[in-house]
């Protein structure tokens, strides 16, 4: 029987390539994401692939669709092996006299609210089959902070304590949390807002010189769902080309 | 396979963690360097290699020493032309509180351990950089950040293979090699044996949240990942492997 993943953000850049990579080593993926559309694509070129997916809808902030979507998913498959929590952004980038209250609260919930509703869906499917790997999604900014990004910085530093205090709860159920840390990576959504020039410098400051891929990303997240990484738990695998 | 054709160097790789290392490299199909100060036990590492149909050599190698590690790196580039991989894993753990310490248990310690860091990596970067590519991974330990009682030299030469791992990162990013450590936990190896008596190391071994004890052999799946293609874009970090024991 083929291990089922649920990935959030599955229709996103690291999300879509996270998909790709699972599929691709005959985990059955379900692709969830906010955009539809986006998953929709996502699990045509799997299946294209010769991979097995679905794609549902789930807004990660609401926990009646969190809910909604975990019920779906166990029912339609019995099990969920792989939680991959990857929906996020940060959508502003602004000093933090000009943040709203809702900008704050927008920013906050799509990665750290959201992250904690899925886990807290997920977490007694995988207490029952005393097994499961759940892999959020911090960034370098959650350690070294990024300036008009306070939201996100709080919120991703905010998911690191988050997993590794599951962590240690989920542990005597055999479960594993980890986080994965990107650094720059070239998403479509990111590659959209930088000018050739901004880039060019932006490699220049990293050790490996070049931003990283999806596929980068990808490798990381799968890591985390194999045998090989079965002794860790409550870790950052940071995944930024030597940056930070 | 993983590792076709790669030729990678295990320092420590006669026993323990290294061992297990240098058989997971050979079961990837790369040709392992079984690199040790103990080559009769090297030798039996390359003989269980051969039976697993893989390629392996036996060293004899002080890895404090600036003339017997050349003589490792040139000795590996003549008989394989290439270095793809250095796992650098050779190390004493010495025991004494810090107050009653010799000069002698500080300087080996530090030598062996942190040095043949330094002298071993130095040794392989020229050809790696002349591939445009190469892995040097690094066994630090979970006491770097947790420190030990009695294990002071010890603590300090696996934090200070962590910061030059970093400091090496940044200096090589740009010729393709990647520096990384892998950090332990406590592990059932012959090492914590010579100061623990039985009952008390299995109970300390078992005392993490997963409630594992954790064999040498936990250690390579994370180290294969590192030496792999699919890390490519990680460098500079230190992996914990330690069943939660700390989070960091």
């Amino acid at each position: 029987m083929s291990q089922v993943a649920l990935i959030t953000g599955g229709g996103g850049g690291i999300g879509g390539a996270a998909a790709h990579r699972m599929a691709a080593a005959g985990i059955t993926v379900v692709v969830a994401d906010y955009d539809h559309g986006a998953a929709e694509r996502v699990r045509e070129e799997i299946a294209t692939a010769g991979g097995k997916a679905e794609a549902l809808s789930v807004d990660v902030t609401q926990a009646r669709e969190v809910k909604a979507l975990v019920t779906d998913v166990g029912k339609r498959f019995g099990c969920i092996d792989v939680l991959a929590n990857i929906a996020g952004g940060s959508f502003y980038t602004k000093r933090i006299e000009e943040f709203t209250w809702a900008e704050w609260q927008e920013v906050i919930d799509v990665n750290l609210k959201g992250t904690f509703l899925m886990c807290r869906e997920v977490a007694p499917l995988m207490q029952r089959q005393k097994s499961g790997r759940i892999i959020n999604t911090a960034s370098n900014y959650g350690v070294t902070g990024s300036a008009l990004r306070t939201p996100y910085s709080a919120a991703k530093a905010g998911i690191i304590a988050f997993t590794k205090t599951l962590a240690q709860e989920l542990a005597p159920d055999g479960i594993l949390v980890n986080t994965v840390a990107p650094g720059p990576t070239d998403t479509p959504r990111v590659m959209g807002k930088e000018s050739p020039e901004a880039r060019k410098q932006r490699w220049a400051e990293i050790p490996l010189g070049r931003t990283g891929k999806p596929e980068d990303l990808a490798e990381a997240f799968y890591f985390l769902t194999t045998p090989e990484s079965a002794w860790i738990t409550g870790q950052t695998l940071h995944v930024n080309g030597g940056l930070l | 396979m993983k590792l076709q054709g790669k030729v990678a160097l295990v320092t420590g790789g006669a026993q323990g963690i290294g061992r297990a290392i240098a058989l997971g490299f050979g079961r990837e199909g790369a040709k392992v360097v079984v690199a040790d100060l103990q080559v009769d036990k090297a030798k039996s590492v390359v003989q269980e290699l051969q039976a697993l149909g893989a390629e392996g050599w036996a060293v004899e190698v002080n890895v404090a020493a600036e003339s017997s590690v050349k003589r490792l790196a040139n000795e590996t580039l003549g008989r394989f032309g290439r270095a793809d991989i250095l796992v650098n894993d050779a190390g004493v753990y010495l025991k004494s509180l810090v107050v009653n310490m010799s000069e002698e248990t500080w300087d080996r310690t530090i030598n062996i351990n942190l040095g043949g860091n330094f002298l071993c990596s130095r040794a392989v970067i020229p050809a790696m950089r002349k591939q445009k590519s190469g892995r040097i991974i690094s066994i630090a330990s979970g006491i770097a950040h947790y420190g030990a009682k009695e294990f002071a030299p010890y603590a300090a030469s696996k934090a200070a293979i962590i910061g030059f791992v970093k400091a090496l990162a940044r200096e090589v990013g740009s010729d393709g090699i990647t520096v990384n450590a892998i950090c332990p936990g406590a592990a059932n190896t012959a090492m914590p044996r010579t100061h623990r008596s039985e009952e008390e190391l299995m109970a300390r071994l078992r005392s993490n949240p997963l409630g594992h004890v954790l064999e040498p052999e936990d250690f390579v799946g994370p180290v294969l990942f590192l030496a792999s293609d699919a890390a490519s874009y990680i460098t500079g970090q230190a992996i914990n492997v330690n069943c939660g024991s700390y989070m960091m």
